[in-house]
């Protein structure tokens, strides 16, 4: 078996982006909370409190979860299958034969189009699995080439 | 090339207006009792009700008829054509060879009339209902004909115009009955209807009617009459309430005994042939090509008595309507069951030595859910003190049951079979081709990896979506090594 490929590195900030929209949220929220705080109740503790989960959430969702997530995601496109492995506390292998899969598509949002990333999907006729962060050309590549082999490999559902 | 247009028999009108009736009524009786709740509305307000009420049940005759009116079919270029309705004109062509199956329902209104209804099942992925067709009441002889019709378009054969003889002659064959493969006894269809999960569905039902009834109860004056009935009769209550539950138990069985009435199963050609039901008749065919895995289930009261039910998934159409699996049969004898799988499927290893997951991954089967169990007993103590103590009294019998899981689950491989075995509350065995695995997964979380096991997920289709089936906690080396035997090889 060959070593499978990883996520585009650019992947890695797109992700540390999706940590900074929660962490914006979060910090949004409790300074919310801050200024009730202020006006109504002035527990001294409140702001270390939700000043330390901020600090936290901050750390995990933009530096620790896309640093693992982005360390595990390894996928690989073979002649008669495709494998994906990912998960951080659950680590997954998932093996989807070529001649099972039923159409691919490839996904830009606009925080992915401004990095010249693309999302893929393939579906099965009863699931669907995701690659996050492959290169533009290479996701488009890649669609072109999941079909041809998905079309070579034609039987009956 | 025949272009004769076929009509629907005039039965089909009723039965739709019934059909429609059925949606009605229980807006109807809601809608009567409280237009005569409404205090003495003087003068012809007090009809209006009525008045609306019967100009909807004479607005759902009328489109009953022209429905039946409106609605033609013929066959034409290979292709089953319908056309219907009023104003907006609707065609359905369906290509023959696209039709998986033809599904025969007598109900009491069409057996009089040697009527069926067919519905038209084709191979449309279970996208969308576009390419279905329901031909509410022809004759026997005109069902026949589109079967005729189909199998002709099938065979390539262009469709000509048959003549009398033969179609006699064809509809004499098809009239023959098929090998029955097996046939429940009505011991069996006792023991059925008496196990029958239907209780619950029904006394939920009355429930349902009974709070619907309760907005036309005057509870203030009945109020002080239950206060002093509840003084002297808790037991009438109790008596009331057995009642309630005999008549919706045995309304269930008798329920059951009609629907399963005669199950039979038989082979035809390449198709599976369900036929059921005392005063509805029914009849499914599944396509054995479109079959996608078998299911043995066994709830554990019945696999007391050694009773089995044999559960089929199939892949799109509307067959099998909502959920796709179907009951190939609804209960029966393990030994026979293995009996009549074995004549069906040939391929399909019967017996195998499952590999269970070793004594070391018990903590994977009761842990989560002893944890749940904590955190809800101990909010409830905190909250409810003396009596939220009592929530863990699940705590052993839920340690027991997965525990019994934990003996229960197993895998096994079989040349090109996976055979998956596990209880959730039925115990289930579970037959998948690898070519009907539509992915497989193997996961391990932190904790597994510790002790060296991992679990195991496969997909098949089953109708639209797909339907997973999973074994925790297995060996590291037998779920990879299932892995590896699904993994296609480069031959």
């Amino acid at each position: 078996m060959q070593t499978a490929n990883q996520l585009s590195l650019k992947g890695l900030t797109v992700w540390r982006i999706y940590g900074l929209i929660q962490t914006a949220f979060v910090v949004l929220v409790s300074t919310g909370l801050i200024v009730l705080n202020l006006l109504f109740f002035e527990l001294w503790w409140l702001y270390l409190a939700l000043a330390t989960i901020a600090i936290a959430i901050a750390l995990v969702s933009i530096w620790v979860m896309p640093n693992l997530r982005w360390n595990r995601w390894r996928y690989e496109v073979r002649e008669h299958e495709i494998e994906l492995q990912h998960g951080i506390l659950i680590k997954k292998r998932t093996l989807v034969p070529m001649v099972r899969v039923q159409h691919v598509d490839t996904e830009q949002g606009p925080i992915l189009r401004n990095y010249q990333l693309a999302s893929i999907h393939i579906s099965t006729a009863a699931t669907q699995h995701t690659i996050p962060f492959l290169d533009e050309q290479e996701a488009e590549a890649m669609r072109q080439r999941i079909s041809v082999l998905a079309r070579v490999a034609e039987e009956d559902v | 090339m025949s272009e004769e247009r076929y009509k629907l028999h005039p039965v089909a009108a009723v039965i739709t207006f019934v059909k429609g009736l059925k949606e009605l009524i229980f807006p109807i009786v809601i809608f009567l009792f409280l237009g005569s709740s409404g205090d003495a509305e003087s003068g012809w307000f007090r009809f209006i009700p009525y008045i609306l009420t019967a100009s909807a049940l004479v607005l759902y005759l009328i489109s009953g008829i022209i429905k039946w009116w409106k609605f033609v079919y013929w066959f034409e270029d290979g292709e089953l054509r319908i056309e219907y309705g009023l104003f907006v004109k609707k065609k359905r062509y369906i290509p023959f060879d696209r039709i998986q199956s033809l599904d025969y329902t007598e109900s009491i209104f069409h057996r009089p009339f040697g009527l069926v209804k067919v519905k038209v099942e084709t191979a449309g992925g279970g996208i969308g209902k576009e390419a279905e067709a329901e031909l509410t009441a022809i004759r026997l002889e005109a069902a026949e004909q589109i079967k005729q019709e189909m199998l002709a378009a099938k065979a390539g054969a262009k469709s000509v115009e048959t003549e009398e003889g033969t179609t006699e002659q064809l509809a004499e064959q098809i009239r023959q009955e098929e090998p029955v493969l097996h046939r429940m006894s009505s011991k069996d269809l006792i023991v059925l209807a008496v196990t029958s999960g239907g209780i619950g569905v029904i006394f939920s039902g009355a429930a349902v009617v009974l709070s619907q009834f309760s907005e036309f109860i005057p509870y203030e004056q009945i109020y002080d009459e239950v206060l002093s009935l509840l003084r002297f009769g808790a037991a009438l209550i109790a008596i009331f309430a057995f009642v309630v539950l005999l008549v919706t138990f045995l309304l269930s069985i008798g329920f059951t005994y009609l629907q399963n009435y005669d199950f039979t199963v038989s082979r035809d050609g390449k198709d599976i042939l369900l036929k059921r039901g005392l005063l509805e008749k029914k009849r499914t065919t599944i396509p054995l090509h479109r079959i996608q895995g078998v299911q043995l289930v066994e709830n554990p009261f019945r696999q007391l008595f050694g009773y089995v039910t044999i559960v089929i998934d199939s892949a799109g159409g509307s067959v099998l309507e909502k959920s796709e699996t179907v009951k190939l049969v609804p209960l029966i004898k393990r030994d026979q069951a293995m009996h009549l799988l074995t004549e069906l499927f040939p391929e399909l290893p019967i017996e195998v030595d499952f590999v269970r997951p070793p004594k070391r991954a018990r903590k994977f089967y009761y842990r989560i859910n002893l944890l749940m169990i904590g955190l809800i007993g101990a909010v409830l103590s905190y909250f409810f003190f003396p009596y939220g103590l009592l929530f863990f009294v699940l705590a052993p019998i839920s340690i027991a049951f997965d525990l019994w899981s934990h003996r229960t689950a197993g895998i096994a491989i079989h040349d090109k079979h996976l055979v998956m075995q596990y209880r959730f509350f039925s115990r289930k065995t579970v037959w998948l081709e690898k070519r009907r695995i539509q992915a497989q997964m193997q996961s391990q979380s932190y904790f597994e990896q510790r002790s060296d096991v991992a679990s195991l997920h496969a997909t098949i289709k089953s109708g639209a979506l797909g339907s997973r089936h999973s074994i925790k906690a297995l060996e590291a080396d037998v779920a990879r090594s299932t892995m590896d035997w699904y993994q296609p090889r480069s031959n």
